[in-house]
Parts: C-alpha cells; sequence; structure tokens
C-alpha cells in the first residue's frame, strides 16, 4: 500500500469503497493504480497537478460561477485519482443502460401516440397529462425514426452493497460529456506511464459517434445533412461544453440569432445569404425554442421553428416533450415501463421512490422528511431539493407546506450512501468522496455507449452533492479490461 | 459563414490590434518625455492630455480623474474597465468574441488570446510605473505572436480575410490618429504657455512617431538620416511597402474585402468594396501638396471618417445579413470605439443562464 493510501479510511460500516474491501485489502482492479501513486511524494502530487491545472485553463474549460464581477470563470475541480470500473461491471451498466433506453423510447412514442400504457392502466393518465413537459400539441408528430431520445445521460449510483442504481434519466439536455474527453486528455498528459500499465478502453470517439447519430437522423436523405449545434450563448454555464462538441464534430455553432425559418424550413444566416438546416442539437430548453409557440419572451429561440420541426422538414435532438419521462415521479415507473413494452426485468434497478401523490406515499413522505431525499419532480442540477439529515426543521416545515400544496410535484427517496472513493484533498492527504457516474446514451439507428462516462465527486467533506452548480469536481472514469 | 461568426472574427482581431496600438502610443509617450527630460518633465500635462485627444474620448476621461497625468492617462488608457478602449478592455473584449467563436478558430489562437488576458489580470499599475517599457513590449509582442499563429495555424479563406479587414482598418484608423497626436500637441502648447521649442525637439518628437509605428529603421532605409517632417509623414501616409503606414494597410484591407466578394479594379460588387477602393486610389494618386493643402488635421480627420464608413458597410453587407431591426444609424454611432461583445453583455443573459441537466 502507498504513503497516501496507508492513512486512507475506508469507512465499509457505513459506505461501499470503490478502492479498498471491506476486509481492508484494495480491489484487484486498483492494484497497479495504487503501487504508482505509492512511487509519488506530495511534490510529485502537486507537479502532476499544475500540468492539469494548465490544461484545463489553457483550454478555456472553465464554468461560469454567476453574479460576480472579478474572475467570473473557475476551472472545473478535478481530482487526480481515476475511477477504475472493471469490464464486467461495464457490462452490466451497458446492457442495463440499453435496455432502459430503449424502452423508455418505445414508452415515449406510444404517449404521443396511441397512448396504449395508460389505457392499460400501467401508469395514471393525470400523471403524463398533467406533466408541465407533456406536449399534447405534439401528439400524432413521428420524428425520424421514432426516435426521441437521441442523447441521455443516466446518472448511476452505487448503494451500500456496491449494486449499481439508476438515480435520474436525463432525457432532456444532458451536459458534461466534454469534460469526461478533457479529463482524458488531462490524465494523459498527468500519468503517462499509468496509461501504459492498464488496457483502458477509448472514448475519444464520442464525438464522431455522436454526429454520426445526427446524421442518421436527418430527415432528407438525399444529400449530406447539415447539422449544427444550437447554443443559448457565450453567457450560459455549459457553453464550453457546445463549443467543444461543435468543433469536434467540425459543424457550426449556432445561436438562435444565426438561425430563420422560411416557408417552414431552417437555414443560417451566412456571409454568403441562406443555408439550409437539417439536423439541430439543441442545448437550449424546449421552453426557449421558439417564441412563438412556447415562452414569447425567450430571445434564444428562433420564431418558426416548431412549425418546421412538424412538417419534418428539421430534427431536434433530442425531440421536443421527452421532458415526460424525465420528469422524477414518471422514472418510478421505469420498471414497470420496461416490463410493459419489453416483457423482461430491469437489469438496472430504481432507488425506491415514493409519490406524493400517492395518498400512503405522502403520509409516509411527511412522516420521514428528516430521513428521506425530498425533490421537486421538474428541477435538474440539485436544485429543489431537501436533504432530509442535513436540513432544519424550518427547511421541512417549509418543504413540506409546498409538498401539501403541490403533491403531483414531489416525489421522496430514502438518503442513499453513494459509494465513496478516495479522492485528494488539498493534494496532501486522501479522503472517501462520494461518487457517482454519468454515462452517455446515443441513439441512432442503434444505440451506441462510449466506455466510461463523467464520475461526479462531491469534493466537499461529507457533502452528498455532486453537481457542479452545488462545488462538485469530477474525475476520469476507466472502464478497464482484466 | 455564419454571420455572426464573421462579426467575431472581426472584432477579435479589431480589439486585439487596438491594444497593440493603445500600447503604442503610451509607449512613445514615456520615450518621448525621457528624451525631452531637459527641457521639459515626464508629467507635461500636455503630452498626455494629446492621448486622450486622440482616443476620443475627453469627457469620459474628465468624469473620471482630475487632472492629466503620467498616473491617471496610464491608468484610464490600461486598466480602467469603464473605459471600453482601455488595454484592459480590449483584451477582455478580443477574447469575449474569441470566446464565442472558440470552435471556429485554432485552438493556439485561443490560448494566445487567453494567455495575453490573464497575464494582463495579474499586472498592478505599480508594475507599468516601474517599468513600461517591458510592460508595453509585451502587449505588442503578444499581438504580433496572435497575428503570427493566426497566419499560421488558421486556414486563409475567408474567415481569415475578415480577420485582415479589421486589423487594417483599425491600424489605418490609429496611425491617422498617432499623427494628429502631434497635432494636438502643438496646438495644446500654443493654448497653454508654450515653452521654448527647439529646433531639435521637433525632429525628436517625430522620430517618437515613427518609433511607435515601429518604423524608424524602415525610414532610414528610404530617407537616410533625411528626418524631417515632409518625409516622415509622406512615409507614414503613403508609403505602400511599410506595413504600418496608411497606404499598406488600405491596401490590405481592400485585398481581403475584394478576396470575400470576388470584386477587381473598376468592378465592385458593395458599397464596402466601392468605398475602400476609393480611398485607395485617392491615396495612390496624393501627393504632400494635396495633403497640406487641405491642411493635415483635416486630412487626417475626413479619412478616419471615410474608413468608418468602410466598416459600417462591411457590418451591412456581412453581418447583419436579413436583420432589418438594425439600423444604419445605430451602426455609425457604435463604430469604430465599441464593439459586438460589448454591446451583447447585457443581451439576454439572464435567459443563457437557464439550468442544464
Amino acid at each position: 500500500m502507498s504513503r497516501f493510501f496507508e492513512r486512507y479510511e475506508a469507512d465499509p460500516s457505513h459506505f461501499f469503497d470503490e478502492v479498498i474491501a471491506p476486509d481492508g485489502i484494495p480491489r484487484s482492479h486498483y492494484d497497479k493504480l495504487l503501487h504508482r501513486f505509492g512511487q509519488f511524494s506530495i511534490d510529485d502530487v502537486k507537479a502532476r497537478r499544475e500540468v492539469v491545472n494548465i490544461f484545463f485553463r489553457n483550454q478555456g474549460i472553465t464554468f461560469t460561477v454567476y453574479g460576480e464581477e472579478e474572475g467570473v470563470e473557475r476551472i472545473f475541480p478535478f481530482d487526480l485519482i481515476p475511477r477504475v470500473v472493471p469490464a464486467h461491471e461495464w457490462q452490466t451498466i451497458e446492457k442495463g443502460l440499453v435496455q432502459r433506453i430503449t424502452a423508455i423510447n418505445e414508452f415515449l412514442y406510444d404517449i404521443y401516440h396511441t397512448q396504449k400504457i395508460l389505457k392499460d392502466k400501467i401508469i395514471p393518465p393525470e400523471l403524463i397529462l398533467g406533466s408541465q413537459h407533456f406536449r399534447r400539441e405534439f401528439v400524432g408528430v413521428t420524428p425520424p425514426l421514432g426516435i426521441y431520445i437521441h442523447v441521455t445521460g443516466s446518472d448511476i449510483i452505487r448503494d451500500k452493497e456496491g449494486n449499481y442504481l439508476v438515480l435520474e434519466d436525463n432525457l432532456r439536455t444532458p451536459s458534461g460529456v466534454s469534460y469526461m474527453l478533457q479529463n482524458r486528455q488531462a490524465m494523459k498528459r498527468a500519468f503517462p506511464v499509468l496509461f501504459d500499465k492498464y488496457k483502458i478502453r477509448p472514448i475519444e470517439n464520442y464525438p464522431q459517434e455522436l454526429l454520426r447519430t445526427l446524421q442518421e437522423i436527418s430527415p432528407n436523405s438525399r444529400r449530406e445533412p447539415n447539422v449544427v449545434v444550437l447554443t443559448p450563448g457565450i453567457y450560459n454555464s455549459a457553453y464550453f461544453e457546445h463549443s467543444f462538441l461543435a468543433r469536434q464534430m467540425g459543424v457550426e455553432l449556432t445561436e438562435g440569432k444565426d438561425l430563420v425559418v422560411n416557408d417552414n424550413k431552417v437555414y443560417t444566416r451566412t456571409t454568403r445569404g441562406l443555408e439550409r438546416v437539417d439536423v439541430i442539437y439543441r442545448r437550449v430548453d424546449d421552453a426557449f425554442l421558439d417564441p412563438l409557440v412556447f415562452r414569447p419572451d425567450s430571445k434564444l429561440g428562433v420564431a418558426g421553428l416548431v412549425n418546421a420541426y412538424r412538417k419534418g422538414n428539421v430534427t431536434l435532438a433530442n425531440a421536443i416533450g421527452t421532458g415526460v419521462a424525465d420528469d422524477k415521479v414518471i422514472y418510478s415507473f421505469v420498471p414497470a415501463i420496461i416490463k410493459y413494452y419489453l416483457g423482461e426485468d430491469p437489469i438496472l434497478q430504481n432507488v425506491p421512490t415514493w409519490l406524493a401523490s400517492n395518498p400512503s406515499d405522502l403520509k409516509y413522505i411527511l412522516e420521514n422528511l428528516g430521513s428521506l431525499v425530498v425533490k421537486a419532480a421538474n428541477e435538474s442540477g440539485g436544485y429543489g431539493m431537501l436533504i432530509g439529515p442535513e436540513s432544519t426543521i424550518e427547511q421541512q416545515e417549509s418543504f413540506a407546506e409546498m409538498i401539501v400544496a403541490n403533491p403531483r410535484n414531489y416525489i421522496a427517496q430514502p438518503t442513499i450512501s453513494l459509494s465513496r472513493h478516495p479522492s485528494f484533498y488539498n493534494d496532501t492527504e486522501l479522503y472517501g468522496c462520494h461518487i457517482d457516474l454519468r454515462p452517455y446514451v446515443l441513439y441512432g439507428k442503434t444505440v451506441t455507449i462510449v466506455p466510461g462516462g463523467l464520475t461526479r465527486v462531491a469534493l466537499k467533506r461529507g457533502s452528498l452533492v455532486v453537481n457542479s452548480s452545488q462545488g462538485g469536481g469530477s474525475k476520469d472514469t476507466w472502464v478497464v479490461d482484466e | 459563414m455564419l454571420s455572426r461568426v464573421a462579426e467575431s472574427l472581426f472584432w477579435m482581431s479589431r480589439y486585439f490590434e487596438r491594444a497593440e496600438n493603445t500600447a503604442r502610443f503610451l509607449d512613445v509617450n514615456f520615450n518621448l518625455l525621457l528624451d525631452l527630460n531637459k527641457i521639459t518633465h515626464i508629467e507635461n500635462p500636455n503630452y498626455w492630455v494629446a492621448l486622450i485627444l486622440v482616443t476620443s474620448d475627453r469627457d469620459r476621461f474628465n468624469n473620471l480623474y482630475s487632472e492629466y497625468s503620467a498616473h491617471s492617462v496610464t491608468d484610464y488608457l490600461v486598466f480602467n474597465k469603464n473605459n471600453p478602449n482601455s488595454i484592459i478592455s480590449c483584451i477582455g473584449l478580443a477574447r469575449e468574441n474569441a470566446r464565442s467563436i472558440i470552435e471556429s478558430i485554432s485552438s493556439e489562437m485561443w490560448e494566445q488570446v487567453n494567455n495575453l488576458y490573464h497575464y494582463l489580470q495579474n499586472i498592478t499599475p505599480q508594475f507599468v510605473h516601474n517599468d513600461p517599457y517591458s510592460f508595453y513590449k509585451e502587449i505588442k509582442n503578444a499581438s504580433h505572436l496572435f497575428q503570427g499563429i493566426t497566419d499560421n495555424t488558421f486556414s486563409h479563406n475567408e474567415g481569415w480575410d475578415f480577420i485582415q479587414i479589421a486589423k487594417y482598418l483599425e491600424r489605418s484608423d490609429n496611425i491617422a490618429r498617432l499623427i494628429d497626436v502631434k497635432y494636438h500637441m502643438l496646438l495644446s502648447e500654443a493654448q497653454s504657455q508654450p515653452e521654448i521649442v527647439e529646433g531639435s525637439e521637433d525632429i525628436i518628437q517625430w522620430m517618437a512617431v515613427l518609433k511607435s509605428c515601429s518604423a524608424l529603421e524602415a525610414f532610414r532605409k528610404v530617407y537616410l538620416s533625411k528626418i524631417d517632417p515632409d518625409n516622415i509623414l509622406r512615409f507614414l501616409i503613403l508609403d505602400r511597402t511599410f506595413p504600418r503606414s496608411i497606404n499598406f494597410s488600405v491596401c490590405a484591407a481592400e485585398d481581403a474585402l475584394w478576396r470575400i466578394s470576388g470584386s477587381s479594379r473598376h468592378r465592385y460588387v458593395n458599397n464596402a468594396d466601392r468605398l475602400i477602393g476609393k480611398i485607395e486610389a485617392e491615396l495612390s494618386y496624393t501627393a504632400m501638396e494635396d495633403i497640406y493643402a487641405k491642411g493635415l488635421h483635416t486630412y487626417l480627420e475626413d479619412l478616419e471618417q471615410r474608413l468608418v464608413k468602410v466598416g459600417e458597410q462591411v457590418h451591412l453587407t456581412y453581418f447583419a445579413y436579413h436583420t432589418p431591426d438594425i439600423e444604419s444609424s445605430d451602426i455609425a454611432e457604435a463604430l469604430p470605439f465599441t464593439g459586438v461583445a460589448g454591446g451583447r453583455a447585457n443581451w439576454s443573459q439572464a435567459q443563457q443562464h437557464q439550468q442544464q441537466q
């Protein structure tokens, strides 16, 4: 064991530790990593930290902290110790995600067509029809290949026994894939020797796979599809990612004002006039897409875009209205959805979920606010959340009021002890930080998952929140062949 | 190429060039005052007010500072974020424009503008005060490096041409202003108690103007040591081979505009081409007597106005395509001393902050 790991405390009675087994012996797929880090002094680690920081700063990989004048851009916190996922575990994740995403897509198709699942009373219709993300205007509109969720990023966690569970499916505009790619680049610069020791599956082809997926869903097969990325603009926290992906794919990065709709066709404004667009990988929420249909005050959208989409002249990825399956209430039905459409048992389990809209669950939730995690059904990024054990009585009371006022909008889950992974604290000692995993799933003619994902780390001591907007960081994720 | 991308390339380049020229203005003033320290002192306000006059925003300066001194003028032109033309503002805006098209430029270009931005964040007024020469040299070199990187890592197609147009329009405008500094110095000296102007002082001032264009050596190769105002003006305005002369810059801007539109001599396809062609043709057939006949200051002012018009037409032809809501009068006012990113800063920021999953 290396000098860094000698002083590391795994605490197996409370948490699943990714590196150290309950008997105190390191898990075998971490052996080479531990050996290499054992050769490092604190200065070695600091030197590598510097290499990584310079890489991120030079690449402009920063995220924006809103509401400050000076230094509004910060480097995304990055932990030097990579997470290692052995191939057999990855196989389970991959199969489970393919199954899950296929079923959810069938569900979306059904919801926007015959609504068989509602007629068969698998899901109470009011949960769907009353969802704020259900777009009834799109019932009967079929996107190319019948695919709604072209790019998704499910959040996966591990419980105390080490089982992989899906925490949420991000079916609208999941972000973070650029960090997955850049983390790998940074690690290659800082730890070339370590790379030589592992058979790490490559992820660098993600942009090509994304482009292929986007080209496959073009409504027009007669010409080379013109794909563009649509961003809210440079002040969006994920702007770096939008531009990164456009550059990696070699396509135009557009803002709403770069696009114009004429005769239900979408064009880019160029120095040479108008150019036709076939596929838009949009990183703008539904509500801002088209001021004529959704929010009239939107300055980010394109007037007429929705009609062009409805006419089948342009494909949006992801499709409009996928948020209905992203809802944390519908999430609790995903195992039933898998069973209903595929006739299979789910490979990846859900986290147990109570629905406030269900009277007996509501009672349970209100009685156990202090031990549950309560989430608003439609928020993301760690907003609108109550973590029971860390909350004050006042916070619990105000949540209780909100839940009773609008039960459809809330769910509760037990406080899961996310697995922990040793991470550097001030580059001098290791500390067990909670982590999750977000693999990215592409769905065109086939479902593709590059082997890896973004491992997010709650770098604040003891914190359970891994979102970057709430002080989380990330680490590289290696799927290794044994 | 997307109009917005073309526009950001244009402003990225223009702001970078402007920062370099501001550094040149300041550098030459320090040098000049050191050269003249026998007859005047470094805080002589006549020399500092001239710098504010050529950047043509005296009112804004007067709102912020009570006197014209080395300290206040340096602070205003280097550090002040309320001055959109300060070096720090220009590099910030160049970077902002670069950031908005980061996928279109080479990563080396981005790294260079980003590095300079971070370098400037760590510079203190004290540092500049102690070693102005090194600081301005750093800015000039950073700009040269950026241009070299651009030429060697970025395809020489339409986007590169927009970068050239911006650079040379800005440069010709700035050379005209720089020559005008001399005019303003004489003017302000005449208004206040004139100091004893010796013949040698005049020559030293003109040499300083040449130096600030890195033109002294090139000038000597042409005119040997005949440093008289006539030759210097001819060199800086009419020389066709020196890259920091007005004529050279106008020709370079014209070439780039013609490459984009496919225009050629006697055949223009848009107003930007027509106006730049007209300036270029006139410069080609202008003699110093024509300039004196008009009056140097008037001639330069007129030239600056016509260059503004070219910028305005570039905007209307290539950037404002299909956006009838932009009125040309707004643009005339916005050029040349404000940029796109500056105007965009408030633009729908709140909506852009929408949550990402």
